[in-house]
């Protein structure tokens, strides 16, 4: 019994692990800001279902969203707090993109916990 | 009968119109594919304009925001300028990409242009329209719509560009395809006609070769029995055979002067339907036969019907019939007694003209209809001129038949001799039909040169 429950402790944590390697970014990582689309600001958002239901939603469901949404300035810190790998679906992403949450170190919304695109951050690299 | 020159030409005709009819399908398939690759490339560079065309409406795009932001910034007139020459610009290249996609039929690829499109009106309506109108009013919620806009046009012309880029693929692909498929049929069609080549090629030659070996018997049946004239007393006998043009058809004709007794010779001529070595071996059986019953019964009208009798009854093939010229001569006062059954080239020549001897009955091997006798005398320098159809029936290159009355007047023209008389015809027939015999011709003639006739 004592073997078994190991085993599935081993388990959980290699399964564990390897969710932690597919996403682009880990816990504790300073980050960048940016948006790769034609408006470089980011969108924030409250929960990381929101971010899900943003991406997945019609245009018109998205726009009934925005208000749980904070938009940054390209070049906003943060630190993150959580990764979930391919969790953001969208009918025109080729593939899932990674939620990442984010504590935001700078700007007007310093201070704030959000939910980012994975493709919405980048490491920071500390010189 | 065999029909091996028949079935030679056939196989010829067969070759060449399989030749004609693999080269039409070759060309024409060449002119397909052709036509299909050519399309195909229409349609890429097509594709390829749109893709440019959509890079061009992407900066577009960008431009109107850009003014936009221009202007926000200055407040320069400036750039309100720039922002509808750009929007104008956008629409424009909008109806173009469109009108490629509805040529191209990729549905995808359009309804997300007009989504596309859909976007960036409203967004002219919703976010441009109120900020250009009021460029201190640079509210959160207006740029977050912004920001929402923004994402959804990269994202649906990121979409535009995979379906394009996915469309050009397929379509090289599919070019590649073409040309492959292509290729392999050119091989196929040269495959195919290379085995019905060797196969007809090797038929040919088995054909051939035992065409040539049913030639080599039938010459070496026709040497066995030969058509034969004896000398006869106080007459000059001459002959000419000529067989077909064609090397296979021999045979079906025969002459025979055969002497019953001292005084009496049998005349015979016939001419038997088909050809080859059935042919030839029927042309013994009748002269040996016509013999046999000549040397019991000398009376020409009991050996036709004698005759007649056994076709029917020995060889009983329903398709050989014979036409058949029987006389008995005496050579010392030249009574011809004779049976024609359906001979009709059977002519006596005398100093006065040239007369043509009645048939006395029907074609043997047909009916069992009675056959009656003739009865002539010949005087000195008369000449009973004996043929088969191949006289009568030669043509010109109008396709005229000699027909009986030309014969007639041939043979009155004819030198005295009777070789030389029987060679002239031959000749005469041979130049007719453009050295190309078209049937086996016989002549015979024999020619009263002296002893005793009593007038008829």
């Amino acid at each position: 019994m004592r073997k078994a429950s190991l085993f599935l402790i081993v388990c959980l944590i290699s399964v564990s692990g390897n969710a932690r390697a597919d996403c682009r970014v880990h816990k504790g990582e300073h980050v960048v800001l940016y948006s790769t689309t034609d408006d470089p600001a980011v969108l924030i958002w409250d929960s990381r279902a929101r971010l899900r239901e943003y991406h997945a939603a019609s245009f018109d469901e998205a726009q009934a969203m925005l208000p749980h949404a904070l938009l940054v300035s390209p070049g906003t810190h943060g630190d993150v707090v959580s990764c979930i790998p391919g969790y953001v679906v969208s009918p025109l992403f080729t593939t899932p993109d990674d939620a990442v949450g984010v504590s935001i170190t700078n700007g007007s919304s310093r201070g704030a916990v959000r939910w980012v695109l994975g493709s919405d951050v980048r490491p920071l690299r500390k010189h | 009968m065999r029909n091996g020159p028949f079935v030679r030409v056939t196989g010829t005709m067969l070759l060449t119109g399989f030749l004609l009819l693999s080269l039409g399908f070759a060309v024409e398939g060449t002119f397909e594919t052709r036509a299909q690759i050519a399309n195909t490339f229409t349609r890429q560079s097509q594709i390829q304009q749109a893709q440019i065309d959509l890079e061009e409406l992407l900066r577009l795009q960008i431009d109107e925001e850009n003014s936009l932001r221009g202007y926000l910034l200055t407040r320069d007139p400036f750039y309100t300028a720039e922002y509808r020459s750009a929007s104008a610009g956008y629409d424009a290249k909008e109806d173009a990409i469109r009108k490629t996609l509805g040529e191209q039929e990729l549905p995808g690829a359009d309804k997300l242009l007009i989504d596309y499109a859909h976007l960036q009106l409203e967004w002219r309506d919703t976010v441009a329209a109120p900020l250009l109108a009021h460029p201190r009013l640079r509210l959160q919620e207006l740029d977050k719509r912004n920001k929402l806009f923004a994402d959804y046009e990269t994202l649906t012309a990121a979409a535009i560009r995979r379906e394009l880029e996915s469309t050009g693929d397929e379509l090289a692909l599919s070019t590649q395809e073409q040309l492959d498929r292509s290729s392999y049929l050119r091989a196929a069609w040269v495959l195919v006609f290379g085995v019905f080549a060797i196969v007809l090629n090797t038929y040919r030659s088995r054909l051939n070769r035992e065409l040539e070996e049913e030639r080599t018997v039938t010459e070496i049946l026709q040497r066995a029995f030969k058509s034969e004239s004896t000398p006869l007393p106080h007459c000059d006998v001459g002959s000419a055979y000529l067989s077909a043009s064609s090397h296979l058809a021999v045979g079906g004709d025969v002459f025979d002067v055969y002497r019953l007794s001292e005084n009496r010779a049998l005349i015979l001529i016939a001419d038997i339907s088909g050809k080859g070595v059935d042919a030839a071996v029927l042309t013994a059986f009748i002269k040996f036969m016509v013999r046999a019953i000549a040397l019991r019964n000398s009376d020409p009208t009991a050996i036709l019907t004698e005759f007649n009798v056994v076709l029917s009854k020995a060889v009983g093939d329903p398709y050989i019939f014979v036409s058949m010229f029987v006389g008995v001569l005496d050579t010392d006062t030249f009574r011809l007694t004779y049976a024609s059954g359906g001979h009709d080239a059977a002519f006596v020549r005398r100093p006065n003209g040239v007369a043509q001897l009645a048939v006395t009955g029907p074609v043997l091997g047909v009916m069992e209809e009675p056959f009656g006798t003739e009865t002539i005398y010949l005087q000195p320098g008369d000449t009973l001129v004996l043929a088969t159809d191949g006289l009568t029936e030669v043509r010109n290159a109008a396709g005229e038949q000699l027909s009986d009355q030309g014969a007639m007047e041939l043979i009155e023209r004819a030198s005295p001799g009777a070789q030389q008389l029987a060679d002239e015809l031959a000749a005469n027939v041979r130049a007719r039909g453009g050295n190309r015999v078209g049937d086996d011709l016989a002549i015979l003639a024999i020619r009263v040169v002296d002893g005793k006739a009593p007038s008829a």
